[in-house]
């Protein structure tokens, strides 16, 4: 556990130096205002959350890809995985700590579009369950962790990385549901939709600011950690075979 | 020190190659070729060769960054692909250069993190820091940000992340590179601290001057071929029959007489009157010291090879070539 906890503090320190790191979170209001205008024109003030939310996960997912996805190639770049992998230290776990940082500021994502709502709609959406919507952020956290490990491996193998970034975008915001229910897509997408954790957090979100009670709380949560584990374990398995495969090609670092 | 099995061959590599293939379709490069080295406990060891002639592939097999194609290498009897997070705990690696460090962080703020690596608690890490810090000439801009340092200074926080570990085996590449010459001799005295500590250290270098002043064998390296190892003295023995006689206010004739004589390599002529002689037989330079001397010529001076002259002989002077 220290040393997940260093490099959580080290990733905090990085970030702190490297504010364009966080640049989804400044272009961020933005989504949320030409959503939230949509919403607005077309008088539907019940879809808010929709805009909100929406948004918010746009961000988390942003962030996702382009922080904690870059994290073990940017030290390739940066010359120091060699330095870290001489290390008697796994490196899984330094980009678990890390990816965990990155992550947990990215929630705050969520935060900043109801402000953006609010301070410029003046419309404030009420979180009606507090509990649910707590414990749905810390599993959406979990899971959307896990995930970022296979991306922060798979980006490595990728020749090139940005193209999958730029790719996996808008497709997972459709898939899980960011903006429109998973039950309104395609019938044959929906089973596609339903092993992408961002559909279930994503709709136990929504369901939070709404006044109605929130139904099968606990299998819905149970997914999202289920999907999460299963993306973390992916994830520790790939950064180990991606870690043999650059030693054995001699890639661990660019030259 | 990191403990570890008191063997007396810190380093032991046999048979070890190593090939790169960047595409299937690629000719393999080789990159080591079986190399033989057995570093003892101790010992310090140069590490000389050409860019491109496998010393930094050397470094990353042993440091595990990398895996070898073939052959065996041990760190303290630890096997560097079957027991490397044992051979992690005993080694300390500094790669030369730029490249390496958080630049955005400070000094302070990388060895911290980097003393997370091995393991150390915060109170330990604090302490070990501020000291290697000061080791290193570090102290004062302990709170910068390492972007704002030169070279010189990278480099000694390479060095200082490198010890972080308390390494057994500490492998330095290219560790002065960038270091003006009193940071230079600062570095070969902290060297020699090292070694009274027991550690056992491999560097790579360019520098002849360097390996023959902190090195007790140096390993010449080329094309992926160790040449030979030898103290660097012994190897400068090697050449004694290919000495260099300096003289002033010689003729034409005459340098033309001396490049008639047996055992002489080459006569060169530098500036009115200056010419080089080179031997490469044994009782050539008596030879030519007594027809210089015959002639009245009455400034002259000879010189043993250093260890730069020896790399030349031993390696080949084949210019930027990289093979």
């Amino acid at each position: 556990m220290r040393l997940f906890w260093a490099s959580a503090r080290f990733q905090a320190l990085k970030l702190r130096h490297s504010l364009d790191d966080l640049m989804v979170l400044v272009t961020l209001p933005l989504f949320t205002i030409a959503f939230m205008a949509i919403v607005t024109e077309a008088g539907r003030f019940d879809l808010a959350p929709y805009a909100v939310v929406g948004t918010g996960i746009m961000a988390i997912w942003s962030i996702a890809l382009f922080v904690s996805g870059e994290i073990i190639d940017s030290e390739r770049w940066n010359g120091t995985l060699d330095a870290t992998v001489a290390a008697p230290a796994s490196l899984a776990t330094i980009v678990l700590g890390r990816i965990a940082v990155v992550t947990l500021i990215s929630l705050f994502g969520l935060a900043e579009s109801a402000f953006a709502a609010w301070a410029v709609f003046g419309v404030w959406v009420q979180v009606h369950h507090v509990g649910v919507f707590l414990l749905t952020l810390a599993c959406t956290f979990f899971a959307m962790v896990g995930t970022a490990m296979i991306m922060s491996g798979f980006f490595v193998l990728a020749r090139s990385a940005v193209q999958f970034q730029n790719s996996m975008s808008y497709p997972f915001y459709v898939l899980g549901g960011v903006f429109v229910p998973v039950a309104v897509l395609p019938g044959w997408l929906q089973p596609v939709s339903k092993v992408v954790f961002l559909s279930w957090a994503a709709d136990l979100l929504r369901d939070c600011l709404q006044p109605a009670p929130v139904t099968q709380v606990l299998l819905r949560l149970g997914i999202i950690l289920l999907l999460g584990a299963v993306a973390m374990a992916i994830g520790y398995v790939l950064i180990r075979r991606v870690l043999h495969r650059v030693r054995h090609q001699g890639t661990v670092s660019f030259t | 020190m990191s403990t570890g099995e008191n063997v007396a061959e810190a380093v032991e590599i046999e048979q070890l190659s190593r090939t790169y293939q960047r595409k299937r379709d690629e000719q393999p490069r080789l990159a080591l070729d079986h190399v033989e080295l057995r570093i003892q406990s101790g010992e310090v060891h140069g590490l000389l060769g050409p860019n491109g002639a496998g010393k930094t592939t050397l470094c990353k097999i042993l440091s595990t960054v990398l895996l070898p194609t073939s052959g065996t290498v041990r760190v303290a009897g630890h096997d560097v692909v079957t027991e490397t997070d044992a051979v992690r705990r005993l080694i300390g690696i500094a790669f030369g250069g730029e490249r390496g460090l958080y630049t955005r962080l400070t000094a302070r703020q990388n060895l911290m993190y980097w003393s997370a690596l091995y393991r150390q608690s915060s109170r330990e890490a604090r302490t070990r820091v501020g000291s290697l810090l000061h080791r290193v000439g570090l102290a004062d801009r302990a709170d910068e940000r390492v972007e704002t340092f030169s070279r010189g200074m990278k480099q000694r926080l390479h060095l200082a992340r490198a010890l972080v570990g308390d390494p057994r085996v500490l492998i330095l590449d290219e560790p002065t590179v960038g270091m003006d010459p009193v940071a230079a001799r600062d570095f070969r005295v902290l060297v020699g601290e090292l070694r009274t500590e027991g550690r056992t250290i491999l560097i790579t270098t360019h520098d002849m001057a360097e390996a023959e002043a902190v090195c007790d064998r140096v390993s010449l390296i080329d094309g992926g071929r160790l040449v030979a190892t030898e103290d660097p003295r012994t190897i400068g023995r090697w050449l004694s029959a290919y000495e260099r006689i300096t003289a002033e206010v010689v003729g034409s004739d005459l340098a033309d007489r001396l490049q008639q004589l047996p055992g002489v390599a080459a006569v060169r002529t530098e500036g009115p009157g200056r010419v080089i002689v080179e031997t490469d037989a044994e009782g050539a330079c008596a030879e030519v010291l007594r027809v210089l001397v015959g002639a009245g010529v009455t400034s002259i001076s000879t010189g043993r090879p250093t260890l730069e002259d020896v790399y030349l002989k031993v390696v080949g002077d084949r210019g930027l070539v990289v093979r």
